[in-house]
């Protein structure tokens, strides 16, 4: 306990450092999830294919592979990542797999007629995308992003192993250091301790995604949606 | 640099021993865990006062720390409070642990789309509820299960890639040492990005054949 109060202010900076890297790779992630995920839903066969393979290749390679690979083979191409750069782009490239996946099923479950009666009614293919295929996607794919910023918070630990200083290398360091200079070896607590951490952290994401999906499927049976503020330029259409 | 083969077909056996671990560790955690998913997902639909309880909190803790961590812990955490394992086995352990729960819940979700009115009519007919489980829910209850039990397998065999970080020599772990001792970086990597791609494109392929053989007696 006296170890954790001790090194209070090191941890803090390890979770501060760990939370960064979780958003960073979020937002980076969902930007390519939507941009592909959006691709995936259009008419050209070969495009639906080409992202199919970009999702399944980051998919089915391990992570660790994944970030491995970002951080020994950028350097071969001139690209000097620091180790934080590195664990970002690939935690993204695995993250924006996923999030394709989600993007792409949460279109997939808009009924067709919507897009076939929105078209009717002579809306642009745009206009369709946000104005009414899009926010009623969103609202199937907003829990399984919360889902997945869990697990991106849980694949942000792998950042230790190309040297990092998120919170479970903090945690390896505190390990190695008491070792080193108190004589006894505190891994049990140490560990323990940090899984306690993570498991608290990645417990209220979860939480809050299961919430947002009761809230949204309960928002279903009532008119006002996801976002009026999203909708409502319909109205204005003639 | 260009690509050099002869360098990664001397690497060979190498990456073969390496392969072999991978494979090894990963058949017996996928074993292993399977069997924590079947005791787990009894316990919770026979709801079984305590165990219950505890059954949840595992698989929501398992589900909510990573891997690492839980690997770390199983490896340098334990031997201090006086468990020592040994490297492989500290590896089985932590995989089988981490899909274990995710397991209880797969197979818990095809326990409890066997209607309860089977469960009734087995009881009146006499049936053991040991009987009842082995003879109609298990059957039942692993055809709709088995696809996620396969998907859970599959991420085991790639995470089985995280022993690497506790020094096991399996095939990430002896790429990277290659690596590092001979910086051929592009051929390793394409080198594990294939053997990996090939594991889970054989496993895949496998629960493809298994799940149309048991849906084939459904099919109209």
């Amino acid at each position: 306990m006296t170890l954790l109060v001790k090194n209070l202010p090191f941890i803090l900076q390890g979770i501060g450092m760990t939370l960064a890297l979780a958003l960073a790779t979020l937002l980076i992630s969902t930007m390519i999830a939507f941009i592909l995920g959006i691709l995936a839903t259009l008419r050209f066969r070969w495009l639906r294919w080409l992202v199919k393979a970009y999702v399944e290749l980051f998919r089915d390679i391990p992570l660790i592979v994944n970030i491995f690979f970002v951080f020994f083979v950028a350097p071969l191409f001139g690209m000097e990542l620091s180790p934080f750069a590195a664990v970002t782009v690939g935690l993204s490239l695995w993250g924006s797999a996923n999030g394709t996946e989600i993007v792409r099923a949460g279109f997939a479950s808009v009924p067709r007629h919507q897009w076939q009666s929105a078209a009717a009614l002579g809306l642009k293919p745009w206009e369709v995308y946000l104005f009414i295929t899009g926010p009623q996607a969103l609202r199937s794919i907003l829990p399984p992003f919360v889902g997945l910023l869990t697990l991106l918070v849980q694949a942000t630990s792998l950042g230790a192993l190309v040297g990092v200083s998120e919170f479970f290398k903090v945690g390896q360091i505190i390990v190695e250091r008491t070792t080193m200079m108190e004589g006894w070896n505190p891994a049990f607590t140490v560990y323990g301790a940090v899984l306690l951490i993570y498991f608290v952290i990645c417990s209220a994401l979860t939480w809050f995604g299961r919430w947002l999906e009761r809230r949204l499927k309960n928002d279903q049976r009532r008119p006002a949606s996801v976002g009026p503020l999203l909708v409502k330029p319909l109205t204005q259409l003639p | 640099m260009e690509f050099d083969l002869a360098y990664l077909m001397a690497q060979g056996p190498a990456l073969m021993r390496g392969l072999w671990l991978t494979v090894q560790v990963s058949a017996i955690s996928i074993v292993l865990s399977i069997v924590i998913g079947l005791m787990g997902a009894a316990v919770r639909v026979l709801k079984l006062p305590v165990l219950d309880k505890l059954v949840v909190g595992y698989v929501e803790f398992i589900r909510n720390t990573p891997l690492l961590a839980q690997l770390f812990f199983i490896f340098y955490g334990l031997p201090t409070i006086g468990l020592k394992l040994s490297l492989f086995w500290s590896g089985v352990l932590s995989l089988t642990l981490w899909a274990g729960a995710y397991q209880v819940e797969n197979i818990r979700g095809g326990l409890e789309t066997v209607a309860k009115g089977l469960r009734e009519a087995a009881f009146s007919l006499g049936l053991t509820p040991w009987r009842f489980f082995r003879l109609i829910a298990a059957p039942m209850a692993i055809r709709v299960g088995l696809p996620s039990m396969l998907n859970t397998s599959i991420s085991l065999l790639k995470n089985s890639s995280y022993l690497q970080a506790i020094g096991l020599a399996e095939l990430t772990y002896v790429a990277i040492d290659r690596i590092s001792m001979d910086f051929r970086t592009i051929e390793m990597f394409v080198a594990i990005c294939v053997i990996y791609l090939a594991l889970v494109l054989v496993l895949s392929v496998f629960a493809n054949r298994l799940e149309n053989r048991l849906n084939k007696p459904f099919r109209v």
